[in-house]
């Protein structure tokens, strides 16, 4: 694997972060929503990362990957939270039932804000990995100067 | 001259960039739930010139593990990445040098 | 009194000429331009020792290894413009008209 699909890799680092980044952004958004297209309160939503060879136009089928430990990442799906939402004692809110309980999404916003920051960090990590790769590229490339 | 130090210097740039692939591919996965971070022994794989194997990549041992299973430690990779890139520069630096010091032996000083 | 007609009686007090360069016995700027040549080999290899070190990680110490390299070039590059000197100075001595 050449260092043009370590490009990749780092690429699909920054991907999956942003994925990661934009369910977390949900969440927060909607903590307190009740009413959902679905029908119900908002569930959780998280992103499944799973690791994953990367392909690109110039890397050939035979490249050895450095027996298979340069791999990049993949959200291999999002999972949903389906637990029980949380029920809230609200008498006077439009979507209370019989009992004056409201159905209450299962998110924390704090915990989700927490791992918003993990998530950027690890963005900028990514970052970082391909801007080194880039300037080592850039390095052998003024071999020739 | 040019021979033996070119050649080592060259191997030198091959392992670094392959540890680099590694510390890359560890930073892409560092919330992936289960993935182990890896790594090159560089200096075996440097010792080991001349044979042009392929260098093996192997877990590396004794980092936290999280509730996930993951053990990617950015710090540690974050630095590590610096590093190569800097031994990557200063390998890539003495090589345009050797190269140079040939090239003017050739135009014997003259400029044209 | 000079003699009218005497032989040419040999000029005395001449010794023959010494062969500048006799064998086994080096020119001064034979040695000066052997010695110089030698001191530039050894300050290579000093830096190729010193980057090497480097390289195995025996000498982790960044500036010894860069200052030998400099070194190394800096010899390099004086040896290569006495030398270009000498070439020149050689070829306008050939070129003088005897």
């Amino acid at each position: 694997m050449s260092l043009f699909s370590v490009l990749s890799v780092s690429a699909s680092g920054m991907a999956a972060q942003r994925t990661r980044a934009e369910l977390l952004v949900e969440n927060i958004a909607n903590s307190e929503t009740t009413r959902t297209a679905e029908g119900g309160p908002y569930r959780r939503k998280d992103a499944i990362f799973s690791s994953e060879p990367v392909s690109s136009a110039f890397a050939s089928e035979l490249d050895a990957q450095l027996n298979g430990s340069v791999t990049g990442v993949k959200v291999a799906g999002i999972s949903v939270d389906n637990s029980e939402p949380e029920l809230r004692y609200m008498p006077g809110h439009p979507d209370a039932d019989a009992d004056g309980y409201v159905a209450m999404p299962r998110v924390n916003p704090a915990e989700d804000m927490v791992d918003l920051m993990g998530a950027s960090r690890s963005y900028q990590a990514n970052v970082s990995a391909m801007s080194a790769v880039k300037d080592m590229i850039q390095h052998s490339i003024d071999l020739l100067r | 001259m040019l021979d033996r130090v070119t050649d080592s210097l060259e191997r030198y740039m091959d392992v670094l960039s392959m540890r680099q692939k590694v510390v890359a591919s560890n930073i892409a996965n560092a919330d992936t739930p289960g993935f182990k971070t890896k790594d090159l022994d560089f200096q075996s794989e440097f010792a080991s010139a001349l044979s042009g194997s392929q260098p093996q990549a192997s877990e590396v041992a004794g980092l936290p593990v999280k509730n996930d299973g993951n053990n990617v430690s950015l710090d540690r990779e974050a630095r590590l990445l610096a590093e190569n890139a800097m031994r990557f520069n200063l390998a890539s630096s003495l090589i345009r040098e050797q190269i140079r010091m040939v090239k003017e032996a050739i135009q014997e000083g003259k400029s044209s | 009194m000079l003699d009218p007609v005497s032989a040419i009686s040999s000029v005395s007090g001449l010794e023959p000429l010494q062969p500048l360069a006799q064998a086994g016995k080096p020119g001064e700027f034979q040695s000066v331009l052997e010695g110089t040549i030698q001191k530039l080999e050894a300050t290579n290899n000093d830096a190729a020792d010193a980057v090497q070190k480097f390289l195995t990680g025996e000498n982790e110490e960044l500036h010894t290894t860069v200052l030998a390299a400099q070194k190394a070039e800096i010899a390099f590059d004086l040896g290569l413009q006495v030398r270009n000197k000498i070439v020149s100075a050689y070829q306008e001595i050939m070129r003088m008209q005897m």
